[in-house]
């Protein structure tokens, strides 16, 4: 009891000596960046979380800085008040990374967006900027920047860094991780390292999915891949899950890597083919989006393999008729997250990385879950390496619920870890998945990972309580029921 | 109407994908003068200034991926005052905005140096008028009627070929919308509707087609109302082929019901060159009034607007909205209305 009263008082204590803090640090914000790029007072409201829904904390201030060097110089002012900050790109992070829970003052780096040079197989650009702007500035060039997130007409590239983000290309061409080439980074310290390119201790590895909890990143240089010559689409259909996910096994024993693979199941295809999505996709268990790309005679080759592979696994070949068939069939995979809006109005949409051989399994448990709960769900995922998309519907006016949505989720992804898999494949932990972490990870991975970060993040300002558990003397803010569900849960 | 609002905003899952498209955010970067952070205000109940610095292109519903119906969302959240009262009642009387325009426009006032800087003194008409009983009615719409007159002469004649036309000018309501005056849209729409009596109208400023097309959503009134361009290529119209090279704007309004198609495809059938812009349907800057009441943010879509048609590498562009091309000549282009490149060439 007392303990807890100590605990109260501090937090009481830092809180309003942050809110003194901040008000006679508005000023002197204004100056660095200008005072129309400070947001105070209600508008701050509209920073208070970004993609993950289920938890909303206001800012107590919004800076959007229009320079690397306003960066700078708003860090060290930040560092020099010991006043907790984080970084938000544009606002897509579906594991509430960028959720100022700690009351951190967020630094939107929306403004950095250039690109600043094209040279070989790498460019160069700001972490601002939005992922699909890469490949719209590379309209003319044979060359194309691979990770797609499916939030990539939005998602910064700052943020997929920060959250290693994958998507549907990953089978091949590998995650923002195999496309990041260089970074400048500014350290909580205020000062500024340009880091890779090394072959030793190459430390740009752990800033890919740091989320924001080493240090800032100020400029990015990522690699670049030829276009392929040919690529090619084909669909799966199957009459039973089980079918489907041992297709997707085949597919890769019979040499082939294909560029995606996609999953949908019974759930997801109703779901598309009720929305503005709509992509006559036969109503059936489950089916496969393949693409195959690379040279002509390579793809060729590949087809037939993966033709001989799925009718083994007693799938049923599709081949669309023409373009614009083919671009139905993507976009209608594009639209399976929000035509789940069919089932529910809102959704946790969870990440788990698994071995492809145990997807039969965990589809399983996944809908066992959703009947123990009685929530919608339906799969949607990157069948090609293996990361899965359940999505769990949930009324988010209801805090019950709520609750049980995070529950099931927690289920899932306990299994999965169970079966070998990871917590998270690409959306990163943020809050969302933090209690996962002390499953996964021993505490001495854990203590050294905590180590790692305060050797960067020396006075403890930077997005803490998410990512990494807190230690047993970390005293973390805990805005709600919800957010306490997130951070200890039933582990 | 703040209730059903409300209502609408349960569909927007916060997820992001609006912002690239919309201007305001793309010339600034913040999350106030989005769609999404305007959705969320409206939700935390937040007097936010980022409802009035909106453009009401509605480009962000075409992103939406959850077919948020933002356009009805913000309606109750804009502000009208009583320049904006005076504005719209001129829209609907033509006639009167242009003699008013002809005096007010030697006034020293920030407003009119701004109105000054798009628009010179002797292209302010009266607008072209008849009595006929048509078989169809041209609407050229509010500005066009009193600053392009040579275009809805063109369209007249061209049309008058074919056709009985009546001309009936005034305002479709887009601008009391975007002003937040859904009374006042309505008003107008339901006297358009008695007016035309059931007849073919063809608008010579593609938004106004495209929110004729929105009246059954918003009012429970049809019209039946068709772009220029929509027009000629539904009614097998023949053109004659020009051999030039431009560039196409696709207003905004316009896009988003699909009417860019017809503007294409009829230029296509003119059989000139297309060297496209970046983004043809990205917001031209004019956004109805906006140009005068937002100047700064309006500049600043128009410097980006600027750097997506450069791209295009030719200097003649295709706009088929009156406003759209006020802007667009100001960065240095020439327009040309499809009305004009047909009667040109004929």
């Amino acid at each position: 009891m007392f303990i807890y009263f100590k605990l109260n008082s501090i937090i009481i204590i830092y809180k309003l000596r942050l809110k003194i803090m901040i008000v006679m640090l508005i000023d002197r914000l204004k100056e660095v960046v200008g005072e129309e790029w400070v947001i105070t007072g209600e508008d701050t409201e509209l920073y208070s979380y970004p993609a993950f829904i289920p938890l909303k904390v206001n800012p107590p201030i919004v800076v959007l800085p229009g320079s690397e060097e306003e960066v700078i110089e708003l860090v060290n002012l930040l560092n020099e008040n010991n006043v907790k900050y984080l970084v938000r790109g544009s606002g897509t992070s579906l594991s509430g990374s960028t959720t100022p829970t700690q009351g951190e003052v967020v630094i939107s780096l929306t403004r950095l967006n250039k690109i600043y040079s094209f040279e070989g197989y790498e460019i160069t650009v700001g972490p601002g900027l939005a992922n699909f702007m890469i490949n719209k500035f590379l309209s003319t060039s044979n060359l194309f920047y691979a990770p797609d997130p499916s939030s990539y007409v939005v998602s910064s590239i700052g943020g997929n860094i920060s959250h290693d983000s994958g998507g549907m290309h990953t089978p091949k061409y590998g995650t923002t991780f195999d496309s990041v080439v260089k970074l400048k980074v500014l350290l909580p310290d205020g000062s500024v390292d340009e880091i890779g390119g090394s072959n030793f201790f190459d430390p740009t590895s752990i800033f890919v999915g740091a989320e924001g909890t080493l240090g800032i990143i100020l400029r990015a240089t990522l690699r670049l891949f030829p276009r392929p010559e040919k690529s090619k689409t084909l669909m799966a259909s199957f009459n039973s899950i089980e079918d489907a996910a041992r297709a997707v096994i085949n597919v890769f024993r019979c040499g082939v890597t294909p560029a995606a693979m996609e999953f949908l199941d019974k759930n997801s295809i109703i779901a598309i083919e009720n929305t503005q999505y709509k992509a006559n996709y036969p109503i059936t268990e489950a089916i496969l989006l393949i693409e195959l790309d690379g040279y002509s005679e390579n793809v060729e080759e590949e087809e037939v393999r993966v033709i001989k592979a799925i009718r083994e696994s007693k799938g049923e070949i599709h081949v669309p008729k023409d373009e614009e068939e083919k671009n139905r069939w993507w976009w209608g995979r594009k639209g399976a997250f929000p035509s789940f809006a069919y089932y529910s109005p809102a959704y946790l949409t969870l990440d788990a990385n698994v071995p492809r051989s145990t997807l039969p399994t965990i589809l399983k448990f996944i809908y066992d879950i959703s009947k123990k709960y009685g929530l919608p769900v339906a799969n949607s995922f990157h069948a090609g390496d293996g990361t899965l998309h359940p999505l769990i519907g949930f009324n988010p006016k209801n805090v019950d619920e709520t609750i049980n949505a995070i529950r099931a989720a927690e289920e899932i992804t306990k299994f999965a870890i169970k079966l070998g898999g990871v917590p998270s494949g690409e959306h990163g932990i943020g809050i969302e998945k933090i209690k996962f972490m002390k499953l996964y990870y021993s505490e001495d991975d854990l203590e050294i990972m905590r180590r790692i970060r305060n050797s960067f993040d020396v006075k403890g300002l930077l997005n803490r309580c998410k990512l990494i558990p807190p230690s047993k003397g970390e005293i973390c803010n805990v805005v709600n029921k919800i957010h306490s569900y997130l951070l200890e849960g039933d582990i | 109407m703040y209730n059903l609002s409300l209502k609408l905003t349960d569909m927007c899952t916060h997820c992001g994908f609006c912002l690239e498209t919309c201007p305001t955010y793309v010339v600034t970067r913040n999350e106030v003068h989005s769609p999404r952070g305007r959705i969320e205000a409206i939700r935390a109940g937040i007097n936010s200034i980022g409802f009035q610095t909106c453009m009401y292109c509605r480009l962000c519903e075409t992103a939406c991926p959850a077919g948020v119906k933002y356009g009805q969302i913000i309606i109750p959240f804009r502000k009208s005052d009583l320049k904006k009262v005076i504005i719209e009642k001129l829209l609907e009387n033509p006639k009167l905005f242009s003699k008013v325009l002809k005096y007010t426009n030697k006034i020293h006032h920030p407003d009119m140096e701004r109105f000054r800087k798009f628009i010179k003194d002797y292209e302010i008409t009266e607008p072209l008028e008849n009595n006929d009983e048509g078989d169809i009615i041209l609407f050229p719409g509010c500005i066009e009627s009193i600053l392009f007159r040579k275009t809805v002469e063109n369209a007249f004649k061209l049309l008058s070929k074919r056709y009985k036309v009546r001309i009936l000018n005034g305002c479709c309501g887009l601008a009391h919308i975007s002003n937040g005056n859904y009374e006042g849209a309505k008003k107008l729409a339901e006297k358009l509707s008695r007016e035309v009596n059931g007849k073919k109208v063809v608008t010579l400023q593609s938004n106004c087609a495209a929110f004729m097309k929105e009246y059954k959503e918003l009012f429970g009134i049809e019209i039946n109302s068709y772009d220029f361009a929509e027009f000629l290529i539904k009614e097998s119209i023949e053109v004659p082929r020009i051999n030039d090279t431009f560039t196409i704007h696709y207003p905004c309004h316009a896009y988003r019901q699909g009417l860019t198609k017809y503007i294409k495809e009829l230029a296509l059938r003119l059989g000139v060159k297309i060297s496209e812009m970046e983004d043809p349907y990205f917001e031209c800057g004019a956004g109805g009034d906006y140009w005068l009441s937002h100047p700064k943010l309006s500049d600043l879509v128009m410097k980006a607007k600027k750097e997506k048609i450069d791209k295009s590498g030719v200097k003649k562009v295709i706009v088929t909205n009156s406003v759209c091309a006020l802007a667009i000549r100001s960065m240095g282009y020439e327009v040309f209305h499809l009305a004009d490149l047909i009667f040109q060439s004929q």
